[in-house]
Order: structure tokens, then C-alpha cells, then sequence
């Protein structure tokens, strides 16, 4: 209608006008076309099932008969759950040892490799040290289980050797965490390994040449140079290796169902057990929020405390 | 630098050798060292191979055999009467092609709508997916669960591969790198008539081919060692993947000789050993890009 209206010099501004918000449009569907596969299938398998977790747990439910509303009395119970303190322990004191030794053990050894070196045992141990990382748990475990087996395993026959008796690993309480600790560390530490490596060699040499030329000590370079230059990598190592070891399931499932004595049950075989074993539906589904909540708190205290020791570059 | 340096250097000579004799000490300590890391990593992994290549009644005897002495194949023959490794193989190649080769679309066809489409919403929603990388697998996998099981998809493939679709890591690094790649170049695609398929799957895709392999690389391992997912929705043989399989080897119905669980897993292993000999530079590669993200 407005192209009849007698005004030719306003007509092109007007006609550029329409076209580009046409083209904006066309824009914008085009941009909910690409993206609502992703959409779809974010909202059906993770937005909707958040929701839904949230409201089973309000519920009392065993798959079977009608559910039942029950309001907040899952929460309660499971704060009053006398096996909920050990559980607990037993994830973070893993999380923790898990966090300690991959960290600490990862930058001993880039730093180890990362110099000039022969090239077969450089090669050797970096594959040696990487390669368990691409195999699944379920080999990984049942592979350990034998390795540490008290009767023919490899462990009791060689520390027997150098006169060392070794603990009967899954049935004493006392040691099969440690033993789980030890076989995540075997797996994973490829991972953590390559991760701080890459962070090692964007260290800059030449600040590291710098620093020595001033007389600093290697114990110096490493704590006030290298450490502080590779904190963004470390602080990323950190947060994955805590959240992947908080949420430990595979292992603990496959060797030792929890026991002995509830030593090595973890929050997540606690799910799978009340939720896939008991049918308690409500009641995991509780017990998936407080372990949403738990490793969200300790991420932003992480990203709190990061402030402390992380150099953004 | 080392102009300044060189120098005193020359008139520090006698102090210079002997670091350097202690400097040499020490690297030839940290070769024995890693030496024997190496060693205790790979002790396992070998033992494994010796003791199922042995025949069953002496392969695990004490002290532990290093050499397959009598040599034997009998374990591995029995690993495949006893349950269907085969099948179960195929399995697990089926979920993880589908998995990651769908996945990447997904997330190549998002990361260009949020990288070079404007349109309402679109940095809502991408905070609202990527605050979900915080949510555990374990908050959601009780309602997918019951979904599946009211699509009657429990103890079916798709129960596994479909939920592994959406991947907003995947989106979200994707979309970090393709905003990296110059908007100059799809302009002057479209100024030569290219729409946006043809820019994303002809420029931008083919640009991206170490963020996609590295993507692939992680889903391919991810999927193909998954043992929760399966664990959950798998409970007949001829459908479990191998991690699962592995597992109800060992303990079900009775569960089979060591030997016959260390062929087993022996099987498992050495393809992995085989794609890690030849693909070691992409596998590394792929784990240290997702590192540096951070």
C-alpha cells in the first residue's frame, strides 16, 4: 500500500527497510531450524527428566502400584539416613584422594617427560601412561580384581617377594577403598596426564631459561613460574577429575557391590541400588538431587576459591 | 638474552661442569624412574595377554606366567560358547557409530544456528544448555528410564544411542569454533549464492575437522566403554554391548573361569590396542584440545 502513496524519494529507504527485516526473519527461522534437533532432544532427554526428577521425588513410588504425593518426606528421611554419613564419607574421601593423586601424580610425570629424551622410552612411557584411559571400566575392574587377588594376583605374589603381606584387598573394609583408589589411578591417569602435559608445553621456555639465568632453583620454577602460569589447565583438571570421581559407580558396581561392611558403597551406587535394585523411585530421585546439589556447590566453591590461585592469561 | 649470558658462563666453568655432571645424573634417575612407571603400567596389560593364551589349568599359577606356557586358544574358544561376544561386539559398534556420527550432526546443525544465526532467544537458551552440563547423568536417568520403559524401548539399542544424541558439550565447543572462523568467508559465500547448508556443511564443517575428530574420538570412546547406560536398559544377551557382556561373564549364571574372563577381556582390549598403535597422534590429540578448553 505504501509503494501507491505518492512520495518516490522515500520509496527505496522504505523498500530496504522491509527487505532487511524480511531477511532478518528469514534469519531467525532458519536459526529454530538448525537448532531445534538439539532442542528437541535437550528438552526430552535432559530439561524434561530435571523437571520431572524434581517432582518424583515428591512422590513415593515403586513402579508398580499408583504413586503416592508425599511432599518433602523423602528429603527428611534421607537426612536421617544412618547410612548416608558413611556414604558420603566414603565419595569424598574417594573425590578427594582421587583429585590428590591424579593432580599430583599427572604434573610429576609431564614434568618428568617433558625434557629432551630418548625417543623409544619417551614414547614407551607416554603410551604406557595414556593407553589404560581407552579401555572401559568393566575390563579395567575385572582385570584388577584378578591383579589383586590374594591367592594367584600379581600384587600379593611380588610384594610377597619383597616381604610385604598383602591385604586381603576386597574383603578387609580398611583397604577396599584404598584398592579402588589405586585401580581408578591406573586407569585415569592417561587423562590427567596428557591434560597437564598440553598445559606444560604452553609454558613458555624462554620465562623458564629467564628465571634460572636469575639464579631461581628448580623447586623455585616449579612452585613460582610453572605452577602459577599452568593454574587455568590445573584448575580444569581439578574440577573434571573431582566431578568424575564424585560420581564413581562403575568399579564399586562391578568388584565389590559396596561392601565389605558398606566401605566402598558411594553415593551413586546408592542411587543405583535404592533406585534399580529397591524400586524406590521417589527416594533416589531425592538422593539424585542431593548429589546435583553437592557437585554444583563444590564446582562454584572451586570457581570461588580459583580466583585465589588461577592467572587468567 | 643468552647474548648477556654467555659470558659469565665462560668465566664460571668449574661450578658449570659439575651442574652438568649433576644435571645428567639426574635426568638418567628420572629415565629410570619413568622406566619403571612404564613397567608397572603396562605389568597388568601383559600378564592379562600371557595368562589367557595359557591353557586354562596353568594359567594362573604362582609364581604369575609371563610366557603362555603351554600355549592355548582353548580360552577364547570358550569365550564364545559361553556368551555372544560377537554379537555383542556389533553391538557396541552399532550405539557408538549412531551415537557419535548423530550427535555431531545435532551439534554441528546448533553450534551454526548459535554461531552465525541471530534470532530471539538464542542466548537464553544456550545459557539455559549449558548450565545442564553441571546436571549428573545419574538426576536424569531415573525419568528417561521410565519414558523408555513406557515407549517399550527398555532392553532395545535405542534406549542407548538416543538419549547419547544431545551432547551440549559438543554444541558448545562447536560453536566456539566456528565463531573463531572468520564471517568474512561465509559473506562472500553467499554473495556467490550459497545458502547456509552449503556454507555449513562445505566451508565451516571441513574447516572444523580437528575439533569434530576430537569430538568423535571422545564420543566414539565414551560410548563404546558406557556400562551404566547398558547396565540399566540391557538384560538380554544377544542386546547387551560389550562392557556389560565382560561382566556378566564373569558373574552370571555361576560365572566362568578366570581364564575364560581374561580371554575375554583380552579381546576387548587388544582392538583398542591395535586403533591406539595406529591413531596414537588423533587419540592424544583429541583429549589435550578438550583439555585446553579450559
Amino acid at each position: 500500500m505504501t509503494a501507491l502513496l505518492p512520495v518516490p524519494a522515500a520509496a527505496p529507504p522504505v523498500a530496504d527497510a522491509t527487505a532487511r527485516r524480511r531477511r532478518r526473519r528469514r534469519e531467525a527461522l532458519a536459526g529454530y531450524l538448525f537448532l531445534s534437533p538439539g532442542l528437541v532432544l535437550f528438552i526430552v532427554f535432559i530439561a524434561g527428566p530435571f523437571a520431572a526428577a524434581m517432582v518424583l521425588s515428591l512422590y513415593s513410588w515403586d513402579l508398580l502400584t499408583p504413586r503416592e504425593f508425599v511432599g518433602l518426606d523423602n528429603f527428611t528421611r534421607l537426612l536421617s539416613d544412618p547410612l548416608l554419613p558413611r556414604v558420603m564419607a566414603n565419595t569424598f574421601l574417594f573425590a578427594f584422594a582421587s583429585v590428590a593423586t591424579h593432580i599430583g601424580g599427572g604434573l610429576l610425570l609431564a614434568l618428568a617427560v617433558n625434557r629432551p629424551m630418548n625417543r623409544v622410552l619417551s614414547y614407551f612411557t607416554r603410551s604406557a601412561i595414556f593407553f589404560p584411559f581407552l579401555l572401559s571400566w568393566a575390563a579395567v575392574a575385572l582385570l584388577w580384581k584378578y591383579v589383586l587377588d590374594p591367592g594367584f594376583g600379581l600384587v600379593a605374589y611380588y610384594l610377597g617377594r619383597i616381604g610385604i603381606d598383602a591385604p586381603n584387598w576386597f574383603v578387609d573394609p580398611s583397604w577396599s577403598l584404598t584398592a579402588i583408589i589405586g585401580i581408578d589411578f591406573w586407569y585415569t591417569i592417561g587423562f590427567t596426564f596428557i591434560i597437564l602435559l598440553a598445559g606444560l608445553q604452553t609454558v613458555p621456555t624462554e620465562l623458564v631459561e629467564a628465571a634460572r639465568t636469575d639464579g631461581a632453583n628448580s623447586r623455585q620454577i616449579l612452585f613460582n613460574v610453572i605452577i602459577p602460569m599452568m593454574s587455568p589447565v590445573l584448575f580444569f583438571a581439578t574440577i573434571i577429575t573431582f566431578i568424575g570421581a564424585f560420581q564413581i559407580f562403575d568399579p564399586i558396581h562391578i568388584i565389590t557391590g559396596g561392601g565389605p561392611e558398606n566401605s566402598t558403597r558411594t553415593i551413586v551406587m546408592y542411587l543405583y541400588q535404592t533406585g534399580f535394585q529397591a524400586f524406590q523411585i521417589g527416594y533416589a530421585s531425592a538422593i539424585a538431587i542431593l548429589i546435583f546439589f553437592v557437585i554444583m556447590g563444590v564446582t562454584l566453591l572451586q570457581f570461588w576459591g580459583a580466583r585465589k590461585w588461577v592467572h587468567e592469561r | 638474552m643468552t647474548i648477556t649470558s654467555v659470558p659469565a658462563r665462560d668465566l664460571l666453568t668449574a661450578p658449570k661442569r659439575r651442574t652438568r655432571r649433576r644435571r645428567r645424573a639426574r635426568a638418567y634417575l628420572l629415565d629410570l624412574v619413568l622406566l619403571v612407571v612404564g613397567v608397572l603400567m603396562v605389568a597388568p596389560l601383559i600378564w592379562l595377554f600371557a595368562a589367557s593364551l595359557t591353557a586354562p589349568g596353568s594359567a594362573f599359577s604362582v609364581p604369575p606366567t609371563w610366557v603362555p606356557h603351554p600355549f592355548s586358544v582353548e580360552n577364547f574358544v570358550d569365550v564364545n560358547r559361553m556368551i555372544p561376544i560377537g554379537r555383542m561386539a556389533l553391538n557396541s559398534l552399532i550405539v557408538a557409530v549412531l551415537s557419535v556420527g548423530g550427535s555431531l550432526l545435532v551439534s554441528v546443525l546448533a553450534a551454526y544456528a548459535f554461531a552465525r544465526l541471530s534470532f530471539r532467544g538464542s542466548t537464553p537458551i544456550l545459557i539455559i544448555m549449558l548450565s545442564a552440563l553441571m546436571v549428573p547423568a545419574q538426576l536424569v536417568i531415573i525419568p528417561v528410564f521410565i519414558m523408555m520403559r513406557n515407549l517399550q524401548l527398555v532392553d532395545t539399542l535405542t534406549a542407548l544411542w538416543l538419549p547419547a544424541l544431545i551432547n551440549v558439550f559438543a554444541i558448545f565447543f562447536l560453536r566456539q569454533y566456528f565463531t573463531s572462523i572468520p564471517r568474512e568467508l561465509d559473506e562472500a559465500a553467499r554473495i556467490d549464492g550459497a545458502g547456509h547448508l552449503w556454507i555449513l556443511f562445505r566451508m565451516l564443517v571441513p574447516l572444523s575437522a580437528p575439533a569434530l575428530s576430537a569430538l568423535a574420538i571422545l564420543g566414539f570412546q565414551a560410548s563404546w566403554n558406557n556400562y551404566f547406560g547398558p547396565l540399566i536398559f540391557i538384560s538380554s544377551p544377544d542386546k547387551m554391548t560389550l562392557p556389560l557382556g565382560l561382566v556378566t561373564l564373569q558373574a552370571g549364571h555361576g560365572g566362568a573361569p578366570a581364564a575364560v574372563v581374561f580371554a575375554a577381556i583380552t579381546m576387548v582390549v587388544v582392538p583398542m590396542l591395535v586403533l591406539f598403535i595406529v591413531f596414537q597422534r588423533n587419540f592424544v590429540a583429541s583429549v589435550a584440545t578438550a583439555g585446553m578448553r579450559g
